[in-house]
């Protein structure tokens, strides 16, 4: 009898498609917890709400209110993605090390652009629209800056990332040759880079409008302002029709996206197939000049006037700094509070979003149910969600995070059947042709081979929640988030200025975290 | 065992011709029986194997497996599904997964979810996967190895390995010759028709007519019909020539 060599491997390993699985079991304390949060009442006002979702309002006037709101919000995010692409590809190749290089100086400044970068990409849109907001008063250009602004580091983050990485051989061939650096990078360097940063920037404009309707729900215009109003008024009708407007908006311009990166040949997201080379230059180049038009006529129509940004009111209540008080505040209770929300939001997205998958798995019309129920969770933002709960929940940390994780999920889930539909059906065919039912040859056929990536993607979004933690502060869910938003409205600057530092550090220590736990993931 | 009756399966329109991948082809395995599919390339038989293991569905003709018509969908599907076994052209092996685990999931079928899920736990019928792998003469060290770390050669055995452990009475083989040098393939088609006792049958495309010697019976397709089902020494090198003769794309006007 020989040994059996199984049996000498360490137990209880769970294999890869399982680890897709695990986050969902943060579902467990959640429940156990959640029985203690019901308040009692609500369940008349939710199921007013959801009644409500069949029978909005078609009063002309309403439709046409949300439909203006709809605009509004549609031309911020377009101004703030076109300003923050701009902005982002322009520091992106001023912090790419292969550009300093290609002109023959040091990786230093790349490195010192890149660290000063940091700040503005730490924090949330809303930050910057709030902090904007008391610097030069209400106006449209405002939330197109405020968006334009961490998303330009972003993109600039991610370029000079993905700049640095292609390889070098043919720059330097070119280089040799005696080719001036401009050209030997646009030559080199230009081609395989524009499918990729193509794809990122086409996925960062379906970002902007979600961001555009949050900045909206606190008082910044458009559709968000609407979704907000009606739903503190309880006017459930009016409240659908802007739901079923931005909905229709965003599945539209997630089809263009997508569609547009199928005939360009871009990369898909997670990148589970070979990397594309692109295709249909001229079109590209044609549609960019098409949107110059586009972009000029839509910050006319929102009267956006740069200039008005130059004229600062002066920032109230600034003064002299009390320090004592700020030290004062709990600190490790905020951030403690804010990290355990965001590692649960972020288990709860990561991890249900393929456990509906399976259980919709065996039915056609389950998983377009699914799709329904995801879309809606991308399109809502966060502080609704969490208002929509505290008719049922009391504010706190599970009923924020709740909220963070049904607006996440609602982005894992669509990424999730995107790399479910990219994936190889061989394994999963295979396993079906030999009686194997739909739940399990999904989970062996085509879950083993997307976990990495897609836990690589939900690590990425982690961080993105730790930033998004903030925003459910608005209904006193808990954490840095609720302390900053009580600050704001107290003018106490010295405490803005500590909780956005800190907030930036943990970003900061989250984003380190995050990538080192990606490139783990990646690295088989 | 299994009847394939009158079969047809259109296939995709191609410049306003669709194009019949199979039409009207019927066959009958007993037990006992192991059949070469011989045909030059889109002659059908990958289709053919499709539509034996339920992978495709006919667009016309029956399905019997067993005396009783193939289920359309639903457990009792699945159960006949699982009687048939498949040994794949390109394996479809789950690469990140181990060997164990790979032989394990033959059982899928038969086993409920706690099962499936511990095999993604722990290492789960050891036994019956080193007997397995023995048969298919590999080592059994390899149980614990990721399918991805594999040599060619390896993961064809293991691919087998898999196919012998879902214990199906009926074996099918889509090419599985065609990637190996020559005393690879014969090992390997000795190893498939020593499966094929009865109350086992074989069905195994092939590319190779030089490697009908061993088989019971030949079945030739053409331009998606049998030309051709008789045993190997009834086949004349003349048959051969048919079925391989340069021929119109199936679908044209003939």
């Amino acid at each position: 009898m020989t040994t059996l060599p199984a049996m000498d491997r360490p137990w209880l390993r769970p294999a890869v498609p399982l680890w897709v699985l695990l986050p969902a079991l943060a579902l467990l304390p959640v429940m156990a917890l959640l029985p203690q949060l019901i308040h009692g009442g609500g369940w008349d006002l939710l199921g007013r709400f959801a009644a409500a979702a069949v029978t909005p309002s078609l009063d002309p006037l309403v439709v046409g209110s949300a439909l203006q709101g709809l605009g509004i919000t549609l031309g911020v995010a377009l101004l703030g993605w076109a300003l923050s692409l701009g902005l982002g590809l322009a520091l992106g190749l001023a912090s790419s090390r292969t550009v300093w290089w290609t002109w023959g100086a040091g990786p230093a400044p790349a490195g010192l652009i890149r660290r000063l970068l940091a700040l503005p990409r730490s924090i949330h849109e809303l930050l910057w629209g709030l902090f904007l907001l008391q610097l030069v008063g209400l106006q449209p250009a405002v939330a197109v800056v405020a968006i334009a602004l961490p998303y330009g580091a972003l993109v600039a983050r991610v370029t000079a990332d993905l700049l640095d990485a292609l390889p070098t051989r043919s720059l330097d061939a070119l280089r040799a040759s005696g080719a001036p650096p401009g050209a030997a990078l646009l030559t080199a360097i230009g081609p395989p880079l524009l499918p990729q940063v193509l794809s990122y920037g086409g996925y960062r404009l379906e970002c902007a409008l979600r961001s555009a309707t949050l900045l909206g729900v606190f008082g910044l215009g458009g559709i968000g302002t609407d979704l907000r109003l009606t739903l503190q008024s309880l006017a459930f009708h009016e409240l659908w029709t802007s739901l079923w407007l931005l909905l229709a908006a965003m599945l539209l311009l997630e089809t263009l996206v997508g569609w547009l990166r199928r005939r360009w040949g871009m990369p898909g997201r997670l990148g589970l197939k070979r990397a594309s080379v692109g295709r249909r230059g001229r079109e590209i180049l044609l549609t960019a000049l098409a949107l110059l038009p586009l972009l000029l006529w839509t910050a006319a129509r929102l009267e956006v006037r740069p200039q008005d940004l130059l004229q600062w009111q002066g920032l109230p209540g600034l003064g002299q700094g009390d320090w004592s008080g700020v030290l004062a505040l709990p600190w490790a209770d905020l951030i403690g509070t804010t990290l355990v929300m965001t590692l649960l939001a972020a288990a709860l997205a990561v991890g249900v979003a393929p456990l509906l998958l399976l259980l919709a798995a065996p039915w056609g019309w389950a998983r377009a149910a699914l799709q329904l129920i995801w879309a809606l969770g991308r399109l809502w933002p966060p502080p609704l969600t969490a208002l929509l709960l505290l008719f049922l929940l009391q504010p706190g940390l599970i009923t924020g995070a709740l909220a963070l994780g049904f607006h996440n999920l609602g982005i894992l889930g669509r990424l999730l059947l995107e790399a479910v539909e990219s994936t190889d059906p061989g394994a999963e065919q295979a396993l079906r042709a030999g009686g194997v039912g739909p739940r399990l040859a999904l989970l062996y056929g085509r879950y083993s081979r997307l976990a990495r990536s897609y836990l690589a993607y939900g690590a990425y979004r982690a961080d993105v929640i730790l930033r998004e933690s903030v925003v459910v502060g608005l209904v006193g869910a808990t954490g840095l988030g609720t302390q900053l938003l009580e600050s704001l409205s107290g003018f106490a600057w010295d405490q803005i200025a500590a909780l956005l530092a800190v907030y930036a550090v943990l970003t900061l220590l989250g984003e380190d975290l995050s990538d080192r736990l990606r490139q783990r993931l990646l690295v088989v | 065992m299994l009847e394939l009756l009158d079969i047809a399966v259109t296939g995709r329109v191609v410049a306003g011709v669709t194009r019949p991948r199979l039409q009207g082809v019927t066959l009958r395995l007993q037990p006992g029986d192991t059949v070469a599919l011989l045909g030059a390339s889109g002659a059908g038989k990958s289709t053919l194997l499709a539509v034996a293991n339920g992978l495709l569905e006919p667009t016309r003709g029956a399905v019997v497996w067993q005396g009783e018509a193939r289920a359309r969908s639903g457990r009792r599907r699945r159960r006949q599904q699982a009687r048939i076994g498949t040994l794949w052209q390109d394996l479809r092996l789950i690469e990140e997964l181990s060997v164990q685990q790979n032989l394990n999931a033959a059982r899928l079928a038969a086993w409920g979810w706690p099962r499936a899920l511990l095999n993604l736990l722990l290492p789960l019928e050891t036994e019956a996967n080193v007997q397995a792998l023995r048969q298919v003469d590999l080592d059994p060290g390899l149980l614990g190895e990721p399918v991805a770390a594999l040599s060619g050669g390896q993961r064809q055995r293991v691919a087998l390995a898999r196919l012998l452990r879902q214990e199906p009475t009926l074996l099918l083989a889509d090419e599985p010759l065609a990637s190996l040098d020559p005393r690879l393939a014969q090992d390997l088609l000795a190893l498939l028709l020593a499966q094929a006792e009865p109350p086992r049958a074989l069905l195994l495309s092939l590319h190779r007519p030089d490697l009908i010697g061993g088989f019971s019976r030949v079945v030739g397709l053409r331009q998606g019909r049998v030309v051709v089902d008789a045993p190997p020494s009834a086949i004349s090198p003349q048959d051969l020539k048919a079925l391989y003769a340069s021929e119109p794309q199936v679908g044209e006007p003939q």
